[in-house]
């Protein structure tokens, strides 16, 4: 028995050193590991600050450049209905005018003005639909939720996907910049479900809960890869994802082939919904 | 018998005797300045006059710290009285570095 001590004392001893380097070394208390050849300095702290204001600078940089880029298009949005626009108008009133102007001998003249005319009203309805695209005035007359039940019946009018709009927030008022963040996603979504789904169903819904404002956007197509998802050049999800972020809010992302693809931005109410529509 | 002896000598209490200790850091990094700060409060408060602490910087004595198994900074070994005594991290747990170093004994 007597033999068997030592050894046994000198494992208790090695175990408990070990535990506390390893207890050491999980808080974070080390400052370096000394090696056979070298001193590893270990800048954990240190190291886990700077990731996380790099993060914070890159988040705030993302949140500017949207709003940027949002105020831009807004711009444009206006100088294309606004200039363009009207420039097409009175294009297309002239050449009406001249058409009524011909006489029946000039039969010619009268097919060129009217093939003119033709693409003049598909130029005007092109220019709208770029200045919809670009800034959906759609979202400042009739608000978040009208836009989204607008912009499912087109979506399922273009594609041939059928897709419902489901909400239990008709009433709600929504803060300007995040229905904007709100409306760009549900975008960038369908515009996914479109590319590369091959789904025939969507269904997107906007629901007021006690924790937040769930937004949710599924379909039952091939469903996304884990791979696709975390990838830096899958941009339009990671607009998606900054914009959920500007909010304060979280972004998810998953599927699976059998199941499709559902994406949910969860936002605190606070910084949605500022009231109730009369 | 020799069981009694044994815990005298564990918790023996702080009077009289000369507290030797190495406290291996690594140049001013956070953990180590604070383990020395954390050292010389505790010594401060608990064997006021009675203490010697010798700071080897592993940064310029790579050697010592081999010599002694030291494996990270900061770690402080009480060298005297023996039995000898090594703790890791940067001292910021007061009660358990005090207990680990057998100075609580007067207070149980």
């Amino acid at each position: 028995m007597s033999n068997q001590k030592p050894p046994y004392r000198e494992l208790e001893t090695k175990m408990k050193a070990a535990e506390e380097l390893i207890h050491a070394l999980r808080t974070q208390q080390v400052d370096a590991i000394v090696g056979e050849r070298h001193i590893m300095l270990v800048r954990l702290k240190q190291a886990e600050e700077n990731l996380k204001s790099s993060r914070n600078q890159l988040r705030a940089l993302a949140a500017y450049l949207l709003s940027a880029r949002e105020n831009e298009r807004a711009v444009i949005a206006r100088e294309l209905h606004d200039e363009f626009g009207q420039a097409l108008t009175s294009l297309h009133l002239g050449l009406s005018w001249i058409s009524r102007k011909l006489t029946p001998g000039q039969q010619p003249l009268q097919e060129k003005i009217t093939s003119l005319s033709a693409t003049t009203t598909s130029l005007i309805r092109s220019v709208k639909n770029i200045a919809s695209e670009l800034r959906p005035g759609a979202l400042d007359e009739l608000g978040l939720v009208k836009t989204l039940k607008s912009e499912a019946r087109e979506f399922a009018g273009h594609t041939g996907i059928q897709c419902r709009f489901k909400t239990n927030t008709a009433k709600a008022k929504f803060d300007r910049s995040a229905a904007i963040a709100i409306f760009r996603i549900v975008q960038a979504a369908l515009t996914n479900v479109a590319r590369h789904a091959h789904a025939s169903r969507a269904l997107i819904a906007l629901i007021k809960r006690k924790n937040g404002l769930i937004l949710t956007v599924m379909d039952n197509g091939k469903g996304i890869t884990r791979k696709l998802i975390y990838s830096h050049d899958s941009l339009g999800i990671t607009g998606m994802r900054e914009r959920a972020l500007a909010l304060g809010g979280t972004f998810t992302l998953g599927g699976s082939r059998s199941k499709g693809t559902i994406l949910t931005v969860q936002i605190p109410l606070s910084r949605v919904i500022i009231g109730t529509a009369p | 018998m020799k069981a009694r002896k044994r815990e005298r000598r564990r918790y023996a209490k702080p009077g009289g005797e000369t507290y030797v200790f190495w406290l291996f850091v690594a140049g001013n990094e956070p953990n180590s300045s604070q383990a020395r700060g954390n050292l010389a409060r505790l010594c401060e408060e608990h064997i006021k006059g009675r203490y010697k602490i010798d700071a080897v910087d592993v940064l310029k004595d790579a050697a010592a710290a081999h010599k002694n198994n030291v494996l990270v900074t900061p770690t402080l070994i009480l060298i005297k009285p023996l039995p000898k005594v090594t703790v890791l991290g940067n001292l910021n747990d007061t009660r358990q570095v005090l207990a680990a170093l057998r100075l609580t004994g007067d207070e149980r």
